[in-house]
């Protein structure tokens, strides 16, 4: 993927209070680190990437194959797991069959995938999101607090899942109060106020 | 957009409505009761007379609808599942255009139970049912892009299930006059009349078609 990603002097402004000023953002193959305190704009930094708030100024540039996984797991209730990611994988023109096999990678088994999501703990329902990473093959993958609900095999196997993005010089922009060893093999880290 | 993805986003919406059937019970219990109502306060003799049945009808139909979207888009809302739809290429467009289309699937079911709970309960005669069936496909049509676009326009408000009604029900008066006088004349065999409200009602339901789509992808910033 050689298309640029990024922001340029992006001004975005939530209930008349501005959360990002003329901010400049590029984001290269690899992985992206967004840290700051609460408050600081993490999430408004990647929700402004994936174009869920709009700019006051400024542009915003990024591939068609996004992927944002927000701090909820997005998934829709009264849908099994399985159907909300067969939905997306349809919408979007890539195989379904790659659903199955990606969510029992995360840790679903068919079983389990089949159940409404509402029926599943918070820790299988992020697995569940986070098994979109596979399924959507996005260029741009936004990932907002994503080891949120995971347990230490979980969080483990998303490391594995981002390194592997990145060697495929995906460009991967995570937001996260935790797991510093992410900064070892970041090609930036972004720390806002 | 394509036709495709909005099929996709109205099957996705029905078979999380079936899922969690809760918006469709909610519309199909407040028309039976409004009906069932309607005969005890106004009296049988009242309440059987066309043009009353028809216009209770469709007012109910259009509160039914407003709570079977209401509780689709919370369904959305909840874990932010919208924001995964949102984010995909055309996904703002089929995403209004596909709730629109699940509504009307959602609305046909309620006004063929409500529909056939007046029958029995106010003993209606029906003189042109085939009129009847017209009038009532293409009323069911008419309310969607209405309701959606005003529940799009207040999506992220608190007040929004107060705002919605507020914001609908006066654009889709003259959808409830037709609606109300086609199907007044199907029950009392004035077939011209129940085609030219049809032709109204096919009129209204494409001008809100087009203007919701026009409309509805920008609002939903």
């Amino acid at each position: 993927m050689n298309s640029t990603a990024g922001l340029r002097g992006a001004t975005v402004v939530l209930d008349d209070r501005p959360i990002l000023r003329a901010f400049d953002l590029e984001i290269t193959p690899g992985v992206t680190v967004v840290r700051g305190p609460n408050g600081a704009g993490k999430t408004t930094l990647l929700r402004a990437l994936a174009g869920l708030v709009p700019l006051a100024a400024g542009t915003r540039e990024v591939p068609e194959a996004s992927l944002f996984i927000g701090q909820r797991p997005q998934l829709l209730r009264g849908l099994s797991a399985r159907d909300n990611l067969r939905f997306l994988a349809a919408f979007r023109g890539v195989p379904k069959d790659g659903v199955g096999p990606a969510l029992a990678v995360w840790g679903l088994d068919a079983r389990t995938a089949a159940r409404p999501v509402e029926t599943l703990s918070a820790g299988q329902r992020r697995r569940a999101a986070l098994a979109r990473i596979d399924v959507e093959r996005g260029d741009l993958v936004l990932l907002d607090e994503p080891f949120g609900d995971l347990d230490e095999d979980g969080g483990a196997h998303l490391l594995r899942a981002i390194r592997v993005l990145a060697g495929e010089r995906r460009r991967i922009v995570i937001a996260t109060h935790g797991r510093p060893q992410l900064d070892d093999f970041a090609n930036e880290v972004v720390r806002l106020a | 957009m394509t036709i495709g993805r909005i099929i996709l986003v109205a099957a996705r919406d029905l078979r999380a409505e079936r899922g969690q059937p809760d918006g469709l019970i909610a519309a199909v219990t407040f028309t039976a009761v409004l009906i069932l109502l309607e005969s005890l306060v106004v009296g049988p003799l009242t309440a059987r007379q066309p043009a009353i049945a028809a216009a209770l009808f469709w007012i109910a139909m259009s509160f039914a609808a407003i709570l079977a979207a209401a509780r689709s888009f919370d369904r959305d809302l909840e874990d932010d599942a919208i924001d995964a739809v949102l984010v995909l290429p055309g996904g703002r467009d089929a995403l209004f255009a596909g709730k629109a289309l699940a509504l009307a699937a959602t609305v046909a079911v309620v006004a063929a139970v409500g529909g056939a709970l007046s029958l029995v309960l106010l003993s209606l005669d029906v003189s042109l049912p085939l009129h009847l069936a017209l009038v009532t496909l293409l009323g069911v049509f008419a309310l969607p892009p209405v309701i959606v676009l005003d529940i799009v326009l207040a999506l992220r408000l608190r007040a929004r299930a107060a705002l919605v009604p507020i914001l609908a029900l006066p654009v889709l008066v003259p959808q409830l006059v037709a609606a109300s006088n086609g199907t007044a004349a199907a029950l009392t065999g004035d077939a011209t009349g129940a085609l030219a409200w049809s032709g109204l009602l096919l009129a209204f339901g494409i001008l809100y078609a087009v203007l919701g789509l026009a409309l509805g992808p920008a609002a939903i910033d």
